[in-house]
């Protein structure tokens, strides 16, 4: 067995290129879930993004153009799914699947009228996002071919990371919208409407979704395909609930479920199946939320022994 | 007054499947069809012939149970998004069960697939179920993450352990024996003899939900569980009992697929069944005459939108979005209802009490 | 006379089925204490909340210094001037304190960013000004439920309030928390020229603090008065009203007897926040007797009559039925001992309200062979009969059995439960708030419904914020305050005016 062709710079590679979608998603994930909304279609936002950037590129020839129309799709997404969720107070899961299914049977159904393609759409006219590289990078060992030449939204989801977290914690919005989730109430008695941050949040949702999106159909692909976000909205569910809705962990859990992801691919040159290690985010979350309760029912009784 | 409020629901009801269809016809005409022709191409694909009538019937069973399977546990105050996990695991056990016997007599091999199917989507069940009953976990995101685990699972086993070695099989599970297969009751359809236990499972889960003491008393747990408690009803108990019997239903539904149409477990052995008949359950506020109807109604559209692809060109994606459209404004129906509703009390009041000012 | 500050002008306020405000009119003057008081429902809470901007009122005008509200919310009072400390207090446990004073008008680092440390610089002084001492940097769920009142004052100071209204402030305090709380209120009234609104039950507390005082009943404003012109026995007497006069009802004799059947020993309960709320209570029901707790509400009430019952923890004590200790059983299991319970809030516990009258009515009983076979398969026909009988002897009107309980008036609701736990001919009743919200003739139908079950031998404990019904029923009464006992009266001798004295702990307060 030749370890070393399962360990090495690809390897990492590879968990980059699976994790930047999720951790898009998961940074639009956290902000709903910030106010207290589960959001789970997710799905639908990026699926939407990647369609609306693959359209745009296409007839824009930009994949500036690309990335600001996918943008706006997922801000009328998000406006769409807040009108649901907090207008009128719809069941917020069942507004979420019907959104997948929604957006899947649209994109699909769009595919087929311009393009007249079942399944795929690839085309020479698509320009894929620019790949950043500099020559000084490369010499550094290990790193350096990591960290160079990866695609725009790559580094834009790691500065992200960042931004958002100075958004949710260093910023008096975000601690308005943290307010809406925890204690909607005490946010209205001090003259702010809760419902207009669970809208911000909701449009900030939609629009990382379709940023995800967009990474999916320009990144490494050049190309739209039916279902091609593959269920990656729920494994950013799932880095959500295990980073506790903090962008740096979320980051974390996104690049950790990635590593699993993409060491499943290459073990299977030792003879392990690789759609194994696609269940560990699931059951992972699961043990997550199981643990978290106990620790929480176990603070409370300590809380009331105390008294 | 409860009729009134049916009254209100059906017309809801009614407005937004018309809604939906006119959407769906507008579409047609802006990509160039012609809507009446795209919608008779799709009545007529799904009733018009024996073979579309008898897929449209199998449709409607599929339907039927995965949304049935909704509304038991939904009506003991649990929502089971979990279904299309609990269908795979069925499917698979059933499968293997199937196979493992192969030889042995269908009166005592098919009770046992039945059986290997409903435990295996019955236990797996019972995970959120205790989680949501003793930790107030979540059930909604545990099923969620429960179905993709399931799913890969299975994918896992029909693509090692458990893979076929027969020859010019490139995917699934070992066939089951041949004599455990549902023949098809009509030729060239998909509508097998499973459809009679589906019908013997509705009318059993119609009963249960509405004519027995434990429907009774799920009921009223799903309805206000702190007046259960009150009123000393094993809530627990009874959450736990009609998410298993969920999960049992969602297994059988896997395992019909295996029997009617495969003969084998393979990856796409469901292509969101479960989610398709969650959603019907729910636009029917889990009632299950409701849910047969629509479930029907769900099926023609499903059915007859791919004769519609093929005699009109319209993509049956189409469908698809009318059936989205359908579910968006039922599950805003309640919230757009409320704020009409409100404004009319404060106007009315309004006026009252200016009325009862002058009169003073 | 000194000048107005804040003026209410005919203002109603209308809630689905109930009419909060009735056309209230009421002056408050700048630099005074205004106390508002009346029994619970009596709309103080929703009057405030319409000058906090959390409610619209259906009609009738506000005008805060001068110039008319014409829009309510909390960001358009809040630039009038106004602060609220609410009830249940309206803070982010996560937050910190300086944070969840400063919130909605937080300091800013270069624009965007949140200046933590002006934020707790901003509190600290706060803290010097006002002298209500509390650390910027704790978090808000790790403190006392006192310093979560300072720091909703503090937070209303900061948004620039100098009118402030305090809604039942000292319900959550200590006596000694309470002193101090006067004392600054006293200081901010002298200092800084400030106007409180101050809403309470506490009579006593009314003598101490107020300038003014106006007295509410069911939605009308009854009285206002300069305090000094008033004592705690006239407030008591208009808190309650006049006597409704209803025929008295038939009271057979019962001989006394020894044995309880319910039996209350030395029991402490905490509330749902972990706060003790029943703190050694005993007392004992006899058969063919009722036994009624007078209270003002949030006196332990609530937690006594669900621990009795099973739906809340014990803490310490004991509680037994007929003879038998309810240690670790379950409500369902307390039923079985021999016990039916109307619970005080019908809605969250008494009902299924989306199912109908016949489902409200058959639950308990379902398992019975009259109502199934095997205990399965529901006998539909006899149930509805049974549903028609209970519905026609208890005169609920509404359309039908087959009505959802949920769409009934408040009264016949009540019915259908009474109805339910009557129907079971349990020896012990527990019995919470049996009329709230429901018209007089229902009241009276369902008091006569409760004196026959006393009549027939049951041992019925009785909660109510009625006075008028706890004297109509009750073969004895206790007055409970702060989770104790304070003293226990026969209903023909004690008049109401000294009755409330004891409930709101007047009388011991005089006595320490």
């Amino acid at each position: 067995m030749n370890w070393e062709s399962i360990f090495n710079v690809g390897l990492l590679q590879n968990t980059l290129r699976t994790a930047t979608p999720v951790i898009l998603a998961g940074l639009g994930c956290l902000m709903t879930e910030h106010v207290g909304i589960m959001n789970i279609g997710i799905d639908g936002m990026m699926i939407v993004g990647a369609f609306v950037a693959v359209l745009a590129s296409y007839f824009l020839g930009s994949w500036l153009l690309a990335l600001v129309f996918a943008l706006l799709s997922g801000v009328l997404l998000g406006l769409f799914y807040g009108l649901f969720v907090v207008k009128f107070k719809s069941d917020e899961f069942i507004i979420g699947v019907a959104l997948n299914i929604f957006a899947g049977a649209l994109t699909v159904f769009l595919l087929r009228t311009i393009f007249n393609v079942k399944g795929a759409f690839s085309d020479p006219a698509i320009v894929p996002l620019p790949k950043l590289s500099a020559d000084w990078l490369e010499s550094i060992p290990l790193i350096g071919p990591l960290l160079n030449n990866n695609t725009l939204l790559v580094y834009v989801s790691w500065v992200m990371v960042l931004v958002c977290w100075l958004f949710i914690y260093r910023t008096p919005a975000g601690f308005w919208l943290r307010a809406a989730g925890e204690h909607p109430q005490s946010l209205r008695a001090a003259g702010k409407s809760p419902e207009k941050m669970k809208y911000l949040a909701s449009v900030l949702c939609g629009a990382f979704s379709a940023l995800a999106g967009a990474h999916l159909s320009l990144g490494y692909l050049t190309m739209f395909s039916e279902n091609m976000s593959n269920s990656k909205g729920y494994v950013a569910v799932a880095c959500v609930i295990f980073g506790r809705a903090n962008p740096p962990l979320v980051f974390l859990a996104a690049l950790l479920f990635g590593f699993i992801d993409a060491l499943g691919t290459r073990l299977q040159s030792v003879g392990v199946d690789p759609t194994l290690t696609k269940i560990f985010p699931y059951v992972g979350t699961v043990l997550m939320m199981v643990l978290l309760a106990i620790r929480e029912r176990a603070k409370k009784k300590a809380a009331q022994a105390a008294k | 007054m409860k009729s009134k409020a049916k009254v209100q629901y059906l017309v809801s009801l009614a407005v937004s499947v018309l809604l939906a269809l006119v959407l769906g016809g507008v579409i047609m005409a802006l990509t160039g069809h012609d809507p009446l022709e795209g919608y008779s191409a799709l009545i007529t694909g799904a009733l018009g012939t024996k073979r579309g009538l008898g897929n449209t019937l199998a449709k409607t069973a599929t339907l039927c149970l995965t949304g049935l399977a909704t509304a038991v546990a939904a009506k003991a105050g649990i929502f089971n998004v979990g279904g299309e996990g609990q269908l795979y695991l069925g499917a698979i056990a059933s499968a293997y069960v199937g196979a493992k016997l192969a030889g042995l007599s269908p009166w005592i091999g098919i009770p046992l697939c039945l059986l290997a199917a409903m435990a295996a989507g019955g236990v797996y069940a019972v995970v959120p179920a205790i989680l949501k009953v003793k930790l107030k976990v979540s059930e909604v995101i545990t099923t969620i993450m429960l179905n993709s685990a399931a799913i890969y699972f299975c994918s896992y086993l029909a693509n090692g352990p458990l893979k076929t070695a027969e020859k010019g099989v490139s995917a699934g599970t070992d066939a089951i024996d041949k004599s455990f297969m549902f023949s098809k009751l009509i030729k060239m359809s998909s509508l097998t003899e499973s459809i009679f236990i589906a019908a013997f499972i509705a009318l059993f889960v119609w009963y249960l939900m509405s004519r027995t003491t434990i429907g009774y008393e799920m009921q009223l747990t799903g309805q206000n569980s702190r007046f259960a408690r009150y009123s000393g009803i094993k809530s627990d108990k009874l959450a736990i009992g009609s998410m298993v019997l969920s999960g049992a239903i969602c297994g059988l539904v896997g395992m019909f697929e295996v029997f009617g149409q495969h003969g084998r477990f393979i990856e796409s052995v469901s292509k969101d069944f479960y989610f398709d008949g969650m959603l019907v359950a729910m636009i029917m506020h889990y009632k299950p005459f409701g849910i047969i109807l629509m479930s029907f109604f769900f099926g023609i559209l499903q059915i007859g939108s791919t004769a519609m692809e093929s005699r009109v060109g319209i993509s049956s994606e189409l469908i698809l979005i009318v059936q989205s459209i359908i579910i968006f404004f039922m599950a805003a129906e309640e919230g757009i209802l409320a704020s009409i509703q409100a404004q009319k009390i404060k106007r009315n009041s309004a006026a009252r009490i200016a009325k009862e000012a002058t009169e003073k | 006379m000194s000048e107005t500050i804040v003026s209410f002008k005919h203002v109603s306020m209308q809630f689905p089925g109930v009419l909060a405000n009735d056309d209230v009119s009421l002056d408050i003057h700048k630099g005074e204490v205004f106390a508002l008081v009346g029994e619970n429902g009596a709309g103080k809470s929703t009057l405030m909340k319409i000058l906090y901007g959390l409610n619209e009122p259906t009609t009738g005008q506000v005008f805060v210094k001068g110039e008319e509200m014409k829009t309510f919310s909390p960001s358009t009072s809040i630039a009038h001037g106004i602060g609220m400390v609410h009830q249940h207090f309206m803070l982010v446990p996560s937050f910190t304190v300086a944070q969840n004073i400063v919130m909605c008008g937080e300091p800013r680092r270069h624009r965007f960013f949140y200046d933590f440390d002006k934020a707790n610089q901003i509190t600290n002084e706060l803290v010097r000004e006002y002298g209500l001492q509390v650390n910027p940097t704790d978090r808000v769920q790790d403190i006392s439920v006192g310093l979560q009142q300072r720091v909703e004052i503090l937070k209303a100071l900061h948004h620039g309030a100098d009118i402030l209204i305090l809604d039942e402030p000292t319900a959550v305090l200590t006596p000694q928390e309470t002193d101090e709380l006067f004392a600054v209120i006293r200081s901010i009234v002298r200092e800084k020229q400030m106007s409180i609104i101050i809403i309470t039950h506490k009579l006593y507390e009314v003598m101490e603090i107020s300038d003014r005082v106006g007295v509410m009943r069911q939605g009308k404003l009854i009285d206002v008065c300069e305090t000094k012109d008033v004592n705690e026995r006239i407030l008591a007497s208009m808190m309650v009203g006049k006597d409704v006069l209803l025929d008295a009802l038939e009271r057979t004799e019962q001989a006394r007897r020894q044995d309880s059947a319910i039996e209350v020993e030395d029991l402490y309960v905490t509330d749902t926040r972990g706060l003790p709320a029943v703190r050694g209570l005993s007392l004992q029901v006899h058969p063919g007797e009722i036994l009624g707790i007078a209270g003002v509400e949030g006196n332990g009430q609530s937690e006594l009559i669900e621990a009795i019952t099973g739906m809340c923890p014990i803490q310490r004590g004991t509680v037994k039925i007929q003879g038998k200790s309810t240690k670790g059983l379950t409500p369902g299991k307390i039923r079985q001992l021999g016990l039916a319970h109307v619970p005080e809030d019908r809605i969250a516990t008494g009902v299924a309200a989306p199912a109908d009258v016949t489902d409200n009515l058959l639950v308990g009983k379902e398992k019975a062979p009259e109502f199934s076979v095997a205990k399965i398969h529901l006998k539909r026909r006899s149930i509805r009969a049974y549903a028609r009988k209970l519905f026609e002897k208890f005169d609920i009107r509404g359309a039908g059995v087959d009505t959802p309980v949920g769409s009934l008036s408040g009264g016949n609701m009540q019915k259908v439960v009474v109805a339910r736990e009557f129907s079971y001919d349990t020896p012990v009743l527990i019995i919470s708030q049996p009329t709230r919200g429901v018209d007089i003739g229902a009241m009276d139908f369902i008091h006569k419904q409760i004196m026959d079950k006393r009549n027939a031998g049951c041992a019925i404990l009785l909660v109510s914020a009625d006075l008028d019904e706890l004297y109509r029923l009750s073969d004895r009464l206790v007055a409970i305050y702060e989770g104790k006992i304070t003293g226990e009266f026969d209903p023909k001798t004690i008049d109401k005016a000294e009755l409330g004295y004891y409930m709101t702990g007047a009388r011991k307060e005089a006595e320490a």
